[in-house]
Order: C-alpha cells, then structure tokens, then sequence
C-alpha cells in the first residue's frame, strides 16, 4: 500500500517534470562515487569500515534560476546487499549561472530491493525489504565552456534503512494461533534483521 | 563570506555525524513456543467444577462415544456433552471445565478425566446433574514437582526477543521448535481419539492410561471409587492404546507393544513388534493387527504404509503385508470393514478379510472428506478433519453417507 502510493506521487511528479523539461527547463545530474560507513563494533571492539559503489541520476526540472525539483534514481551496494533508491528531491544553486556554482540537494525515498531475490524451500523463507532514505548534501557545479554541460562534484550525508526477513515455515500441521499477529501466518518462527545504514557520500558526474 | 562559512558549517556537521554514526544492525526472533506456566495444585483442586451451558467446539480432542452421548475433550479445557440420539443432528448439550484434561473414558455411568495430575471421577448418570464424586491425587505425574506441589504445564505463545532462539523462562531453557513438538505431542496432538489414537483406555475393571512412556493402571472395579494400582514403563514414544481381548495393544513410534492383560492389575509384556520411526495407530481384531505408518509431523520417516500383522501367536508378531498409502492418520475396523483417514487425500474403506489382498478390496476412496482419525460408532462412522466431526451412515459398508458436521472453531489442520 505504501509503495504504491510512493509510485503514484513519483508518477505524478514525473508527468509534472516531463512537462516542465518540454519548456526546455529539464536539469539532469548524473554521478558516480562510493558510499563510505563505520560497520558494526566486532567482538574485538574495533569497527570495519565498508566503502561500496554509488551510482544516482537525478532528472528535474527548473522553477526558477537557483531551484530544481525531480526524482532521483538510483544503485547503491552495501556490502552484500544492493539496493535501488527511488527519491524526490530539491537542488538549490547559490551564485552566478554560467560560473562556478555551490549547490545544496535533498533527497528523500526510499531503497527498492528489486535486484534481491527472494529464497525459498520447503523449510524456510528469507528475503530483503528496502526502507527509508535521507540524502542531504552539497556540492559544487563547474560549468564547461559551452555553458550547457557541467561537471559536478557532491559531498552528503545518506541515511538509508533496510530490514532482512527469514521465517521457518510452520510445518507442524498445528492450528495457527488465534491473535498471533506478531507472526505471519504460516510462519513457526520469523528473524528480522533490521539494518540503518550511515554513508558519507562522494559522486563526481555531470548536469546539464 | 558566506560560502566558506557554509561549507565549513557542512564539513563540521558532516564529519561529526560519520565519526558518532555507525551503523545499526538490530535482529528479533519471534517464534512459537510452549511457555512454561507454574501452577499450584493446590489451588487447582480448591476450584470448583461447575457444568456449564454448551459452549462451540473449538479445537477438539479426543472423541468418546458413551451410550447416546458423544463426548468431546477440548484439549486443556474440558469435556463437552453432545446428544448423539440422531448422529444427523447432534445436540450440544452442555460443558464440563477441566483444566489441563487431555484424555476421558466411561465405565458404567461414570467418567473418568485428567485434571492435570489428577483422575477425576464423574457420575453422569444424570446427563442433566453430573457430579464429581473423586479425586485420585498425584497420579499422572509427569510435569509434576512432587516437592514443591507445583505443575508445570505449557502455554502456546507467540514470544519475540532479541536473543537468538534460546530464551531463559524462569530457568528453563526453551527452545522454540524442540519444546513447541515435546509438548505439543503430548497435549493437543491426541486430537481425534477415542478411535485407534486413545490414551485412556478401559478393560476388565480396569482403566489404563498412556502417556509418552508409561502405562498407569487403575482400578475401577467400583466405579465410583477408583484406585490407583501401578505404573508400567513402556519406553519412549507411546502414542495410542488399544485394548482387545484381554490384551493390550500399544502403539509407539517405534513399533508396537502386545501386553497380557489376563490378570488386568499387572499387565506384561508379550512381545514387542518394532519398525522404523513413524507415526502409529493400531487396530485389532482376533488375528490380525493393523497398523497405520506415517511420515510427517514428529515422526519424520518417510513412509506411510498400512501394515497388517499376524497376531495369532501374541508373543510371535509377525508382519504378514504392508500396503503402501497416501498418508495415512487414525483407522477403524468395523466387522470385516477398514477405514482408514488419509490425512489430506481423503478416506479410504476396504473389504479385509482377505488380508492379502486388502489393496484389491478397495471399495470406496472419498477424496473430498479429509480426515485425520475416526471412530466406527453403533450408529455413525464418526470422522475427525478439517471439516469438524462428521458423521456417516455405514450400515451400507461400501456407500458411506454423509449425516451431519458439527461446526468447530478452529479445525485440525493437515499439511
């Protein structure tokens, strides 16, 4: 239910962008970089830092000089674990168009675990399911000299939820529990690893 | 001035957030388990049982046919009386609340229940007045602390935590599937009996009861006054009990027991007939017993078979044929007729008076009806399934007719 309401205001914002980008208003930024996070404390009391591929392609559509608004898409990898961020998002422009140029961005979604497939036997099920997502950040846009492509460099923060699920299939043959929500039916046990991922975010790409 | 003050600002704040940020991971379990519940039996026996108003069948038990009456054990919950005159349509009639009953049997108007670790005997002569008229205390004393006076029982519950599986209750380690199977056999599992799957069962004057690996022996000689005699050991995996001819048939998951009943008060061994782990009831008639195998649930062989065995010599048991099966639950031998539940595939009946060939004397396979147990009563086969407790006409063995359901809450499932 959520996710189909995410898909909706996304297509509603894509109707809206694509016919913004007609008056020749669209803004593309496009980068790649890698993910950067402090890992869970070992046993050992020391942490293992991940840095992880990154790859985002905001599409927006300019309201005015200094403001954009879009969707952002993207393939972001954490450790084992691929997700596909879907977000809207803002980028606002600070200084003069045509020179170098400071830029803030927010983008808010959240991570589709599409690329993960879903495992299952006779005993057991587990699979991933994407959560929230957070991406503020700031960089700056270095205008080519044509004055239509640009290049671009982005510093951010991202905070990204995810949550694994495996569950036993209740084999027992027993009546399911009456008002046992807690656990879904035909499931004797369920594990949920609940992740919050905190990255440090460097992309360099273009926008035009 | 104002844009190195904002990355400044930025860098501050972005480093401040990776330096105290890692990242979390966090895991529950949330499982099905028996919970240990700690009860005094004290206060257990200071309750009053009171006959209540009829109540919905809800999950029910075993299955005991006593005259007109059908009586119904709600497992851990008490026995509910059904007027069984016309089997195409039962009358509930009224509830008797027994905490932590499992098993029932009837000898002369008087019925006999558990209460835990206690025999209760009730006078149901009057099905309007029933009365408790005694108590046998501390009998059946598995999940007792003779010390302390206090039973432990299980609660089914759904627990969530963030320990793995493991979890600490009041210093017993509970695990989720070992003591959610230990104890679920114990209890509910006896659905569907008073047919081949009984615990309670009554010969001679004298009632025997099984639990998972003892026989207790009671006598009842005055109804109304019964004593306990003396606990047998069988060995692990007791499941059914079925008493014929002044023997006692005993089904385990490891084969079955025959023991000699001529003197009721101290049964003894015959013989032992072992298989491979299954799960198996047993009927009986003079000659032949017939034994279900079934893989599935705790018993994790995977065979499932109709077993006939050649009891004429009881302490020579000796398996004469082995018929393969869907998946077969609870049987019943009416005359020269087998019925045989197949769990989901349905409900088979056969002609076996020639034992050699039961498999050609298949007469009817309902498909539609799945059963886990039934019960070939004076007027009715009664049959335990998904559907509730049916009950069929059989006086025409080969065309069963379908008499009445009675509705239940919460039906047996069958995987």
């Amino acid at each position: 239910m959520r996710n189909r309401v995410i898909y909706l205001i996304l297509l509603f914002f894509f109707s809206y962008v694509k016919g913004l980008a007609q008056e020749r208003a669209y803004f593309n930024q496009t980068e790649v970089g890698f993910l950067w996070g402090k890992g869970t404390k070992s046993w050992e009391g020391d942490y293992e830092n991940r840095m992880n591929l990154t790859v985002s392609s905001f599409h927006g559509a300019k309201i005015n000089a200094h403001h954009v608004v879009g969707f952002g898409i993207g393939y972001d990898q954490y450790e084992n674990l691929s997700l596909i961020p879907i977000s809207l998002g803002w980028r606002g422009f600070l200084g003069k168009e045509g020179r170098s140029q400071l830029f803030g961005g927010m983008d808010l979604g959240g991570g589709s675990t599409l690329l993960e497939k879903k495992e299952t036997t006779d005993w057991y099920s587990n699979w991933y399911e994407g959560g929230l997502m957070l991406h503020p950040s700031l960089g700056i846009r270095l205008p080519a000299k044509n004055g239509k492509w640009a290049l671009s460099g982005t510093l951010g923060y991202k905070r990204q939820q995810a949550y694994f699920f495996e569950g036993s299939f209740d084999r027992s043959g027993n009546q399911p529990l009456p008002g046992s929500s807690t656990l879904p039916r035909g499931y004797s046990a369920m594990t949920e690893t609940s992740f919050l991922f905190h990255s440090l975010v460097f992309r360099m790409g273009v926008m035009f | 001035m104002k844009t190195p003050r904002l990355i400044k600002a930025f860098l501050i704040l972005a480093s401040g957030l990776f330096f105290s940020c890692e990242d979390q991971i966090n895991t529950t379990y949330t499982y099905r388990t028996m919970m240990p519940v700690y009860l005094e039996m004290s206060d257990v026996r200071a309750r009053m049982i009171a006959v209540e108003p009829a109540q919905p069948l809800d999950n029910p038990g075993k299955i005991y046919l006593y005259k007109d009456y059908l009586l119904v054990n709600e497992p851990t919950k008490g026995i509910h009386i059904l007027d069984n005159s016309n089997p195409s349509s039962p009358v509930n009639l009224s509830f008797i609340p027994i905490e932590g009953n499992v098993d029932l049997a009837v000898n002369s108007d008087i019925l006999y229940a558990d209460n835990y670790v206690d025999l209760l005997a009730f006078d149901i002569s009057k099905i309007s007045n029933i009365k408790l008229i005694n108590r046998v205390e501390d009998v059946f004393t598995h999940m007792y602390r003779h010390d302390t006076g206090q039973i432990i029982t299980f609660k089914d519950t759904v627990i969530t935590t963030d320990s793995p599986r493991w979890e600490t209750w009041r210093g017993w380690a509970v695990r989720s599937d070992m003591s959610f199977a230990a104890n679920f056999s114990a209890a509910s599992q006896s659905y569907g009996t008073g047919g081949s799957m009984a615990r309670f069962t009554l010969m001679d004057g004298h009632l025997y009861a099984v639990d998972e690996t003892t026989l207790r022996v009671f006598d009842v000689k005055t109804p109304n006054e019964p004593k306990f005699v003396k606990p047998i050991d069988l060995g692990w995996g007791i499941e059914t009990i079925f008493p014929f001819q002044k023997k006692l048939f005993i089904g385990s998951n490891r084969g079955m027991h025959i023991y000699d009943a001529s003197t009721p008060h101290s049964p003894t061994r015959m013989a032992v007939y072992e298989h491979a782990v299954a799960c198996d009831p047993v009927v009986v008639n003079e000659e032949h017993a017939f034994v279900t195998l079934r893989s599935g649930n705790f018993c994790v062989n995977n065979i499932n078979q109709l077993q006939v065995i050649d009891i004429k010599d009881p302490y020579k048991p000796t398996l004469k044929k082995a018929y393969p099966m869907l998946n077969p639950h609870g049987l019943g031998l009416a005359g020269d007729f087998l019925y045989i539940a197949e769990g989901r595939h349905g409900l088979k009946s056969f002609n076996v008076k020639n034992v050699m060939a039961i498999d050609q004397n298949q007469l009817e396979f309902l498909e539609n009806m799945k059963s886990v147990d039934l019960i070939p009563g004076p007027k009715s086969l009664i049959v335990i399934g998904p559907d509730g407790v049916c009950q069929f006409d059989y006086s025409t063995p080969s065309k069963l007719r379908k008499l009445s359901c009675i509705q239940v809450n919460n039906p047996v499932v069958i995987k």
